[in-house]
């Protein structure tokens, strides 16, 4: 039962206005179940654009998009978002934040308190419960908006460059977390960034896109052996992957 | 701010001046400037106001001294000892509490409207092009132009007052309320969509508390509003409260009585405020960390 496919078909989404703007053009993309996808672009290439329409935030202008076979029409908890800035709720502090999701959907409360209270020591915040949002750094938040998430068991989590604005430092112990769960959790996970280190670490497959109008010009498995971890940034066969996207990214020294 | 602060203070020195200044803490130091710096020009209004109303002749007597209006309040507040014809003698607690009791009602109608209504109005689409014409529309009819309106309807009765004071909080609740709904951040109704809460929960729980601060924006203005109703309403719609009092007082030549009460309405407009201000405090926990920390 623990699907979580993705199907875009054909999908276009453009943007009305004074100004049309076509965002995305004939996107294909299939995604398994359990299986970890990359999309890599620069900014404005929409793939942020793609992940709001797979999340119900906005609707497709052609084509056809089914989350398990199903036509997605609006956001819901099988398909867990995790924001660049978090999005946390700053007047609920992280506990009140990670069992919001369980909580409005009238789970039952010794259930979800139970699966918030593990899931905040999975983290690393069990000590943190009582605190406000804004008493936190950057990537405390992003770990808050990750539990929140996963309190509500979603078939598939897209994340919206979620370490995009963190340093160095701590994107990688994220994106160590990151591969942590999913490794032990397996559940399907769309995952936006510009960084391209991030994307060949993470993912089983990058799509690679270029912008106006936004399509995935690329697609390239990454069949480095799992479990991975951040030490994995650092062998030969990552830096090969690098050094071919790169090229395929036209990612040269050379004024653009 | 501490005595020693020479580079070269001894020890025993140091600990001498920490024992004679330890009655307060330093932040009870920082307080206590703040209030005396605060009182200092209310002070020099009126020793100069009394400086210059001794001779009897401040503009043609008709002003009275301070030492007058203390006195005016002291009966009006206490009554007098022995027989007195004095109307007011007495009768401040009284009048201070029809006021108040206006406000009050007034205040509370304001905000059980103008929340709802400003939330449905910043929210929901339909529900602004439904309300919020007719509000901007009512909105420049000055509260003292009700006036006629209210005691043709209500007659010289509270209802009358009570609706003036609603009017007039009314609006800059609704405005204000409507501007915070409108301001909310997307991503946080994202956030509540996606975690599977409907609408009437993302009002409630999402738009509601990320509203408040502009709410309470609302509800400091229209407090003050409220205020200006009541002594306006009471002058000419009912027969009791602190602006009956100030009407009747002024007409009778009780410009002693007529100061006290001004001096009685400013008090109570600070202290409500200061109530409001706590509460907001108290509500809005989580904003005061986030602006002390960006």
């Amino acid at each position: 039962m623990t699907m979580g496919t993705i199907a875009f078909e054909n999908v276009s989404k453009t943007f009305s206005g004074q100004t049309e703007v076509r965002a995305l053009e004939a996107i294909n993309l299939a995604v398994g179940e359990g299986e970890f996808v990359a999309l890599l672009g620069p900014s404005g290439c929409g793939k942020s654009t793609l992940l709001n329409l797979l999340a119900g935030f906005e609707n497709t202008t052609e084509g056809t998009l089914l989350f398990d076979g199903k036509t997605v029409t609006r956001p819901g908890p099988d398909r867990g978002v995790v924001f660049q800035e978090a999005a946390l709720f700053p007047w609920l502090n992280v506990w009140q934040n990670v069992i919001f999701g369980p909580q409005v959907q009238g789970a039952p409360r010794a259930e979800y308190e139970k699966k918030a209270r593990n899931l905040l020591k999975l983290v690393g915040l069990e000590s943190f419960a009582e605190a406000l949002p804004v008493q936190l750094s950057g990537g405390m938040r992003q770990r808050v908006g990750i539990a929140r998430v996963l309190a509500m068991s979603p078939r598939a989590l897209l994340m919206d460059e979620p370490f995009g604005s963190l340093d160095a430092q701590t994107r990688l112990s994220m994106q160590q977390l990151l591969l942590d769960v999913w490794q032990s959790l397996g559940t399907t996970v769309l995952f936006v960034t510009h960084d391209i280190d991030e994307a060949i670490l993470l993912s089983d497959r990058i799509c690679v896109m270029s912008a106006r109008p936004g399509k995935i010009i690329r697609t390239i498995p990454i069949t480095l052996p799992r479990p991975r971890s951040i030490a994995s940034l650092t062998t030969a066969e990552f830096v090969a992957y690098k050094a071919r996207i790169m090229s395929d990214m036209k990612v040269s020294a050379a004024p653009v | 701010m501490s005595i020693s602060t020479g580079p070269i203070a001894s020890k025993p020195a140091s600990s001498a001046s920490h024992l004679t200044w330890s009655i307060l803490s330093p932040a009870g130091w920082r307080n206590l400037r703040q209030i005396l710096l605060a009182v200092v020009l209310p002070a020099l209004v009126i020793v100069l106001w009394q400086w210059a109303g001794n001779g009897g002749s401040l503009f043609g007597g008709v002003l009275p001294t301070p030492d007058k209006v203390w006195q005016a309040w002291k009966v009006w507040a206490f009554g007098s000892s022995g027989l007195s014809l004095n109307p007011y003698s007495g009768t401040w607690l009284a009048n201070l509490l029809f006021s108040a009791e206006r406000v009050g009602k007034g205040f509370l109608a304001a905000i059980l409207v103008a929340v709802p209504v400003g939330l449905a109005i910043g929210w929901n689409r339909i529900a602004s092009g439904a309300l919020d014409p007719t509000v901007q529309l009512l909105r420049p009819i000055p509260i003292t132009a009700w006036l006629p309106f209210s005691i043709a309807v209500f007659g010289i009765r509270d209802m009358g007052a009570v609706f003036l004071i609603a009017l007039g909080a009314f609006y800059p609740i609704v405005v204000n309320t409507a501007q915070g709904a409108r301001d909310i951040e997307r991503n946080l109704v994202r956030a509540a969509m996606m975690m599977g809460a409907g609408r009437w929960t993302i009002l409630r729980r999402v738009v509601l508390p990320a509203s408040l601060p502009s709410i309470f924006t609302g509800l400091r203005i229209g407090l003050g509003i409220a205020w200006t109703a009541v002594i306006v309403a009471e002058m000419v719609a009912v027969k009791s409260g602190l602006g009956y009092v100030l009407w009747d007082a002024y007409y009778v030549g009780r410009m002693d009585v007529v100061i006290a009460d001004m001096a009685t309405i400013g008090l109570l407009g600070l202290i409500s405020d200061r109530v409001i201000l706590l509460i907001e405090r108290w509500v809005l926990a989580w904003r005061r960390l986030q602006s002390f920390q960006s």
